[in-house]
Formats: C-alpha cells, structure tokens, sequence
C-alpha cells in the first residue's frame, strides 16, 4: 500500500510533530528573480551568498542558516514530507544516501544542465549523488581530504620534533600514531588525543577499499577485515591511556581544545575553520602533518534542489557560477574549504596557499594530497547508522568503562538491532 | 368550539417562533465562540493523535514510501533491547526525581505556611523561579556545573581528594543529573500546591494540637499529611505523566550523541527513542508505535489514579 498524496505525507509529520504547513503540489511558479536558501551555520555561507549578490545585484537571496549538518537534514526531511521547501538545500555527505534513495524528491539536475559540468567534478565524488536510475541530484560543493593538526609547542614540551615533515614521519601508520602517543603520555602525562572514535577510528575506516558495502552493495561491515582493523585500532587507542575522553563537537571538546587538554586532532580541511573559531588564542601554535596511512576523505556537502522548489532556475544559475572551478577557488580562498573540482588543485592560488594561524601550513598542497591515493568505496543509506554504531561502542570504553573484549560484538548486535540486518 | 378557537390559535404563534429562530442563533453563536480552541485542538492534537495510531501500522518513510505492516512495529518493539533500555531509564529518572521532589516540597510547604515566618510572600514567590526559566537554559547551566573536567561539582569533590566524575558518560550519573534538573524545575511548583492545600486546613487545629502536647513532627504525621492527600495523589499522578515523558533535559546533556543521550543510550527515555526513531532515522512508523506504547502506559497510570482517588473519597 503506497500513499504518496503530499496532504497525507503532510498528516505524517504532523502526527508525530504538531507544526507544519501541507504541501503545494509541483514545482516552479516563482518570480525567477529570487530564491530561498537553507545552509548549516558556522560555516560562513553568507560570504558566498554576498559574492554572488555582487556579481549577480538582479536575484535576491533568502539565506536561512538552518542548523548543524544534521538538523539541517532533518528539517529537509520535514520540509520534503509536506512543508515549504527551499530552492536551494546543502546537503551534508553522511546525510546524502538517504536523500538518493528517494530521487522522485528532487529535481534531477540533468534537465538543467548538469551533465555539461560533470567532467569539472572528482568523479567519485559526483558518483555519491547519482541515483538508481541515473538522475544527478546534487552538486558536490567540497571535500575534506584528511590530514591532522597538532600543537608545535606541546609537541615541543614533549620533546617531540615539531617540522611538519619529521611529525609526518613520526606516523605512517595508525600503530605508530598510538605509540606516539604512548611517547607523549609519557613526557607530560597529558593527553595526546581527543578521542579514539573520531580521531583513529573514523579517520581509519574512511581510509579502506571497501567500508560497510561490498563493491556490489551488500552489506559487510560485520566481515569486512578493513573495517574490523580499522575498530581494533579505536579501541587500542581508547585504551592505551592516550585521549582526553572528550567526543568532538561537544562543549568539554572545544574548552579542551583551547586549553591545550590534547595535542593532536584529526582534522579534514573544514576543520580548521572549527579551531579557528574554537580556539582563536591558539593561533600559530598549530601546524598540519600528514594524516596515518597518507590519504583519505571526511566530509563533503552538496547543493540539491527540492522538486517542489519555486525557483529552481535561479537555484540552479547560483550552482553553475559558484560551484564552478573558479567559484570554488575563490570559496576556497574566502574560507578554506577544499575544492572537489580537480582543475583548479594546480592553480597558485590553491597549490601555494599557506595558513598563518597553522604556522603557515600548505593547506592546498597537504590536502590535495590526501585525496590523491584515495580509494572510493560505496556509501549507503545505512552507513551512517553503521557507522554511529561503531563510534558509540569505541566511546563506551573510552569513556564509560565498557568492556573492549565485547566492543565489537555489541557493536555488530547493536548494528542489527538498528537497521535489521 | 371552532369559533372560539379560532382567533386565539391565530393571535398567539408569531413571537414564540421568532424568539425560537433567536435561541437556535444563540446556541450556534456559542459554539462559534468555543469554536477556536476545538478547531485548533482538532487539527494540533485530535487528528496527529488519532492518526500516531495509523502511521503506526506502516513502515512510513516520510519522503519515500509508506507500507503497511500491520502490528510488525509492535512485535519488533517488545523485542528491541533498546526499547526496554530506553523504559528502564524513563522509570529509573523518574523514581530519582519524584520521590525526593515531593518530599522536599511537603517540607518546604509546611515551612512556608509557618505562622511566624518573615516575608513569607517573597519566600512564597521564589520558589516558582526556576519553573519559569526555561528547561534549555537550566540544562545549559546544569550541565557546566557536572561537567568532569571543568565542573563546579567535581572542583569540589578534587577538594576533598574524590576523582573527577564523568556524569553524563555514567548510567547512575546522567540519571542523577537528568533527576536533579527535573526536580529543580519542579518543586516550586509542587511546594505551591501544597502550600494552597495546606492553607486551606483551620490554624486552629494546629493550634489545639500544640497545646495538647503534639510536638512539630506529630503534627506534620498526624494533620499535615491526611490534610494533603489528595493533592498528594494528584502530584503523583501528574509527575508521573510528566516523568514519562521527559525529553528536553536527556537531549540537551550529552552534546556528542544527543538523540541517543550519549554512547550506550545510558540516558535515554522513551520519548528521546520515539525522538530517534522518527526524526533521526526516520522510521515514523516504528517511532509512531512507540509513541502508542507511551500512551498506553499514562491510560493505565490514569487508571490507577482514578482507583486510588475514588477510594480515598470513599474512606473519607
């Protein structure tokens, strides 16, 4: 039994959320001349907005800066399921496999022109919004890469080299970043680490050939040996001693952060925006080596246009001038997020960028880098499920003395409690 | 006969038929007057209640397709560890938030209607501060104050040689913390409802007692508590309900995985699950049927309420 009719989706969200508007039916009827646009906050898109406004004083901008990544997602949901949506919508990578799951909700960006621009995209990254059928839904907007950010003068107290070169060497390998770790404990009896989950764990598992699917879509996060290697390493450094205990994002994390309570994180190029902001006080006391195993990919957003959008011209004029090459090398210059667009990672502007507040790291070059040996592997509807599953399992021994003999198993029970199979 | 009857039957019908049509309008016009808050009521909370119980029989993708299953959300909730989980949290922070909280408002209200206490109207007042701040604020401030590294709580506790604690990764301690925010919000307002209860008992007969030799305990055993009953059962009853459905203070507590209330859902109540399940992985249907559970357990809490309240009527 299917019920597609927008007033009963429109009765679903209301049953289980009493606020919300029934839906219009189709798309288009707008003045062509503006459009609405829902964002995360935190990431500054109003510096984006306005450099289009300046090239574009015709359209008017409704900005809406909904929320993190994930409440954005979820008022898109709603917003999908019977209410007013957006002409324009970013979409943050973890959220996306649900949304492709479910094509007939947005417009397909071939009707307007996506399949002239495909070749300016890394290729497995414009795979990630394709759906079933072939139909573009989104725009990839950046990637994260993967490096790690640490405290030159932390390091330097622990009698640890401080050059990014010789820090890069201190760990090709996730076992050598541990035993540094260990090094680090040792000569300050501080932590070195954040945490194991996000840190060693989430960093690792995006470094694999094949994560929780198989290259044919199955599921096999629970006998995937990549993936297994990649919790047995969280969970050997939850227990060596070597994290502050502190799960990223959370406020204890950021005080953490500005305090020095840890000397190395994790960090995709959107991250350095995140201790930018965190810990202002700490500028020049960073720098950027290399991230364990040399390349890999953490996040990445997308540009999407909901089908019942009102201006999806006007939308979609936006996407083509800022998410071009061009575009996307000047967003990069504005805030530092790394391009997906592979034309423009040779340009000066990109390939000789030096951060001052990381002791004048190449961002461009360590980044662009990261993506270099990259593998891609499927991404499913489930994955971020899987995925939050794992983190919680590693974060129970770290932080609320869980048993590491039966992480994985209650890791693997509790996957299958929550998506059945 | 005829002829007698004739003029009065055609004299006398035009004012009672007209004063009919103006009482059918006025009887309208009052339905028309109480007609907002039923409409309003019927759209926000008749219909997504009646329709919790229909979404509740699919598997209902909000943006995908809805399939109906009929009662396979039900069978898999009772044997969802996580559901049971979620059950045992709610009744554990509700046991820790209540039993203490109408206790400390039984004692506070008897102190306040203390004859001799000075400026018992600020007094009065004071205590129903923290109801009116808002819950998001009052967990913002709670949660710095238990926080491990930075808390106000485990300074002290360094003080005294005690190791920081980790509340909100803890089972007892996120409980005790989610419990001690509940009760703080609350027990003004209960202590007031007593307060108004308790005023209503003659001070003559707290007078009488003392002269008869009843001391100050006696007389919070012997009339304070009989005097309170009903509104004792009726604070029971209405803090249960509320106890059931406690969100916002698990939610906003442990920021690194709210919808779960942390790594192994070690606060998380049925409706941050029913939360989860809806608007996290958006399973309506499964997120709808715990819902219906919910409901069916405060049907059944009212139940015992009104057993509870028609016998004390009856021992009275």
């Amino acid at each position: 039994m299917k019920l597609r009719s927008p007033l009963l989706r429109a009765a679903a969200v209301l049953a289980l959320l009493t606020a919300c508007t029934p839906g219009t039916g189709g798309g288009g009827g707008g003045d062509g001349k503006s459009f609405e646009f829902w964002s995360f906050s935190a990431i500054n898109q109003k510096l984006t907005v306005d450099a289009y406004q300046a090239k574009r004083p015709d359209i008017q901008i409704k900005l809406t800066e909904v929320g993190t990544s994930t409440e954005t997602a979820q008022s898109l949901t709603t917003a999908l399921a019977g209410g007013k949506v957006p002409d324009l919508v970013l979409i943050q990578g973890d959220n996306l496999p649900q949304f492709v799951q479910q094509p007939q909700n947005f417009v397909d960006l071939r009707t307007l022109g996506a399949d002239d621009v495909k070749d300016d995209y890394l290729d497995w990254v414009w795979r990630q919004s394709v759906a079933k059928d072939g139909e573009v839904l989104g725009v990839p907007t950046d990637v994260g890469g993967m490096a790690v950010a640490y405290r030159t003068d932390l390091f330097a107290a622990a009698g640890l080299p401080t050059d990014r070169a010789a820090v890069s060497a201190l760990w090709p390998t996730w076992d050598a970043f541990i035993e540094t770790g260990r090094r680090y404990k040792q000569a300050t009896g501080k932590a070195f680490t954040d945490n194991a989950a996000t840190s060693v764990f989430y960093q690792a598992v995006n470094q694999v050939s094949e994560k929780y699917h198989s290259a044919d879509r199955k599921l096999v996060y629970s006998t995937n040996p990549q993936v297994k290697a990649a919790f047995d390493l969280g969970i050997k450094a939850a227990t060596a001693g070597i994290t502050s205990g502190q799960s990223s994002f959370e406020s204890a994390w950021s005080a953490g952060m500005a305090q020095g309570q840890y000397a190395a994180v994790s960090a995709p190029s959107w991250m350095l925006n995140t201790i930018r902001s965190t810990a202002p006080d700490t500028k020049g006391k960073w720098d950027i080596a290399k991230i364990p195993g040399g390349s890999g990919n953490w996040g990445g957003s997308y540009l999407a246009i909901p089908k019942r959008a009102k201006n999806p011209q006007a939308a979609w004029e936006y996407i083509k001038e800022m998410q071009s090459p061009q575009g996307q090398l000047e967003h990069f210059v504005r805030v530092g997020a790394l391009p997906s667009t592979p034309l423009v990672y040779q340009d000066g502007k990109l390939a000789d960028a030096k951060d001052p507040f990381f002791s004048d790291a190449p961002t461009g070059k360590i980044y662009t880098d990261s993506l270099l040996g990259l593998k891609p592997f499927y991404i499913g509807p489930d994955s971020a499920v899987i995925g939050q599953e794992f983190l919680n399992a590693i974060t129970n021994v770290e932080q609320s003395g869980g048993n590491p003999a039966t992480a994985w198993d209650d890791a693997l029970r509790n996957i299958k409690t929550a998506i059945g199979e | 006969m005829t002829a007698t009857l004739s003029p009065a039957s055609t004299a006398a019908p035009p004012p009672p038929r007209t004063r009919k049509i103006a009482g059918v309008g006025e009887r309208l016009s009052a339905y028309a007057y109480i007609a907002p808050f039923f409409v309003i009521f019927g759209v926000f909370g008749l219909f997504p209640f009646a329709f919790t119980f229909y979404v509740a029989l699919f598997d209902w993708n909000p943006i995908g397709d809805q399939v109906f299953i009929g009662f396979d959300n039900f069978t898999r909730m009772f044997g969802d560890p996580r559901f049971w989980n979620a059950a045992g949290n709610t009744v554990s922070i509700w046991a820790l938030s209540t039993v203490p909280q109408l206790l400390l408002a039984l004692v506070l209200a008897n102190v306040l209607n203390h004859a001799r206490l000075r400026f018992a109207l600020f007094f009065r007042m004071s205590v129903l501060v923290p109801y009116i701040t808002s819950v998001a604020a009052t967990a913002i401030v709670f949660v710095q104050l238990f926080d491990r590294d930075y808390g106000l709580f485990n300074w002290l506790l360094g003080l005294v040689g005690v190791e920081p604690i980790d509340f909100v990764q803890s089972t007892w301690g996120s409980h005790l913390l989610i419990a001690t925010m509940v009760m703080w919000r609350w027990f003004g307002y209960t202590t007031l409802l007593y307060l108004a209860s308790l005023q209503s008992v003659p001070r003559s007969v707290f007078e009488a007692a003392a002269i008869d030799g009843a001391g100050p305990w006696q007389r919070f055993r012997h009339i304070t508590v009989p005097a309170l009953r009903p509104v004792i059962i009726f604070t029971v009853v209405t803090s249960t309900i509320g106890g059931l459905q406690i969100f916002t203070e698990p939610l906003l507590i442990a920021t690194g995985a709210p919808l779960t209330c942390g790594a192994v859902r070690q606060c998380q109540t049925l409706t941050l699950f029913l939360y989860e399940q809806g608007f996290g992985q958006f399973e309506f249907g499964y997120g709808s049927a715990v819902g219906v559970a919910l409901f069916v357990m405060v049907v059944v809490i009212a139940a015992l309420n009104y057993l509870l309240s028609t016998r004390i009527k009856a021992d009275r």
